[in-house]
């Protein structure tokens, strides 16, 4: 699977908690501006995957480079640099409660890229609209709704102007009526070229919004292709009975 | 034999006081900053720090603080330092409050959620700031009513001073006893005076608490 221009390079990488290998050897490289969805049960070490990208967890065998540079979680400033370029969004949000909605986006790039403060309220403010919630500048996140907390965290991530973002099962946490919101933010990123992989149980956002989808299962990759091969056509038993068991 | 009136007896307690505060302050800001270092040091997850800092911390709240005022006292005596009974209690009682503030602090930082740490991380913001700008923060609100709650128990822990000789409040008492005659008198204005420090504190504590607890 790979291609001369990835931007991501993942090669034959493990990962063990104890006795427990929850990455069995994952290949996958992908292209700048490609949308990836992962699928898969729980456990299956889709979440795990996305952690190694942005060196939260060590991988113990194996290579990831993001953008030519490889991914070494035990060097310090090498992982910061690599951090800039790739953004994370989580599932349960974690916003800074002591912060503003505003601060919690400027944060980063005031320590570390020491943007100039009238730059960076111009950029949070244009970020904010971005997420439509500009009226929300001096919020506590305890003051906004998930899907809000959400959208926030998204701008957050885009204020380092990363080339990729890692979106770890991010509208599980919300309720329902919530998911669209916050999916449709994702939706433009994904029309202005951003590349993203992410983790999702929304079928039917990964069926309109991805360019490949990723069936992981016992650790590997089980089977990938476009949507319509994926939903449409699967090929192997695990994935035909994870996509019924999704009917109910 | 000189007659002492209960006003010579509050004077001369108050002029002791001084020194009980003196200490207490001395010892809460020592062991606030060795403290600090300690857990710092912990969090960063040096080599060693982990176990090094648990077994301090350990030995410190294992063993009476009286015990540490003695070793402080006769055992730098040993190797030569004559320190007088000021830099002893000093010195024990610095690094007594160290460890156990350190510890309550570790607590704090503990509880904040990982989601924190790790959101904080993926924005590339360097270790230093993640603490400063992010756990640091959000720690000290669940810091401070059992720190000032622990400053109650620094004052009290003056107290054991007295046993090597350094002149605060309940050894004040102990020397008014011995010329007066009065243990009951004596020692009752120790014990108010005590609770006039105390207790003011211990208020302040509990409505912090309280405070915190309604603004998150």
């Amino acid at each position: 699977m790979s291609t001369a221009n990835s931007f991501i390079e993942i090669v034959g990488v493990r990962k063990s908690f104890g006795d427990n290998e929850v990455l069995k050897g994952i290949d996958l490289s992908i292209a700048k501006g490609e949308v990836i969805a992962l699928i898969g049960k729980s456990g299956s070490g889709k979440s795990t995957l996305l952690r190694c990208i942005n060196g939260l967890e060590t991988h113990n065998a194996g290579t990831i480079h993001v953008d030519g540079k490889e991914v070494r979680a035990n060097d310090a400033a090498a992982i910061r640099d690599l951090r800039q370029s790739v953004g994370m969004i989580f599932q349960n949000f974690n916003l800074f409660p002591h912060l503003t909605a505003a601060k919690n986006i400027m944060l980063a790039p005031m320590r570390v890229k020491k943007t100039a403060p009238q730059v960076l309220e111009a950029q949070a403010k244009k970020l904010l609209e971005r997420v439509g919630l500009g009226e929300k500048f001096d919020a506590y996140p305890d003051q906004l709704s998930g899907g809000q907390q959400q959208r926030i965290a998204i701008a957050r991530a885009l204020a380092m102007a990363p080339q990729v973002l890692l979106c770890d099962e991010i509208t599980s946490a919300l309720d329902p009526e919530l998911v669209g919101e916050v999916l449709r933010v994702v939706e433009s990123l994904a029309k202005d070229g951003m590349t993203l992989l992410m983790v999702t149980h929304e079928m039917a956002f990964a069926k309109r919004v991805a360019n490949r989808v990723i069936f992981m299962h016992a650790g590997r990759i089980h089977e990938h292709g476009t949507p319509a091969e994926i939903f449409g056509s699967p090929r192997t038993p695990e994935l035909q009975q994870f996509l019924s068991g999704l009917g109910d | 034999m000189v007659d002492f009136s209960v006003w010579d007896v509050v004077r001369n307690l108050l002029l002791a006081a001084r020194w009980t505060v003196a200490l207490s302050l001395i010892a809460f800001v020592g062991g606030g900053l060795v403290g600090l270092i300690l857990l710092c040091v912990r969090i960063a997850k040096l080599p060693g720090a982990e176990r090094l800092v648990g077994a301090y911390v350990q030995i410190f709240q294992g063993t009476p603080l009286l015990m540490q005022l003695f070793l402080a006292y006769f055992g730098l005596a040993l190797f030569g330092w004559n320190i007088s009974a000021w830099t002893a209690a000093s010195v024990a009682l610095t690094l007594y409050a160290s460890a156990f503030l350190t510890e309550i602090w570790r607590g704090c930082v503990a509880a904040i959620p990982r989601g924190q740490w790790e959101a904080a991380q993926s924005l590339g913001l360097p270790f230093r700031d993640q603490l400063r700008d992010i756990i640091f923060p959000q720690a000290l609100k669940i810091a401070v009513p059992p720190t000032v709650g622990f400053l109650v128990q620094v004052i009290k822990g003056t107290a054991l001073a007295s046993v090597i000789g350094f002149v605060e409040l309940t050894k004040a008492g102990t020397m008014i006893t011995n010329a007066t005659f009065r243990p009951f008198i004596v020692f009752s204005c120790v014990a108010l005076m005590y609770f006039a420090l105390c207790f003011p504190i211990s208020a302040w504590a509990r409505a912090l608490e309280r405070k915190l607890n309604v603004h998150r």
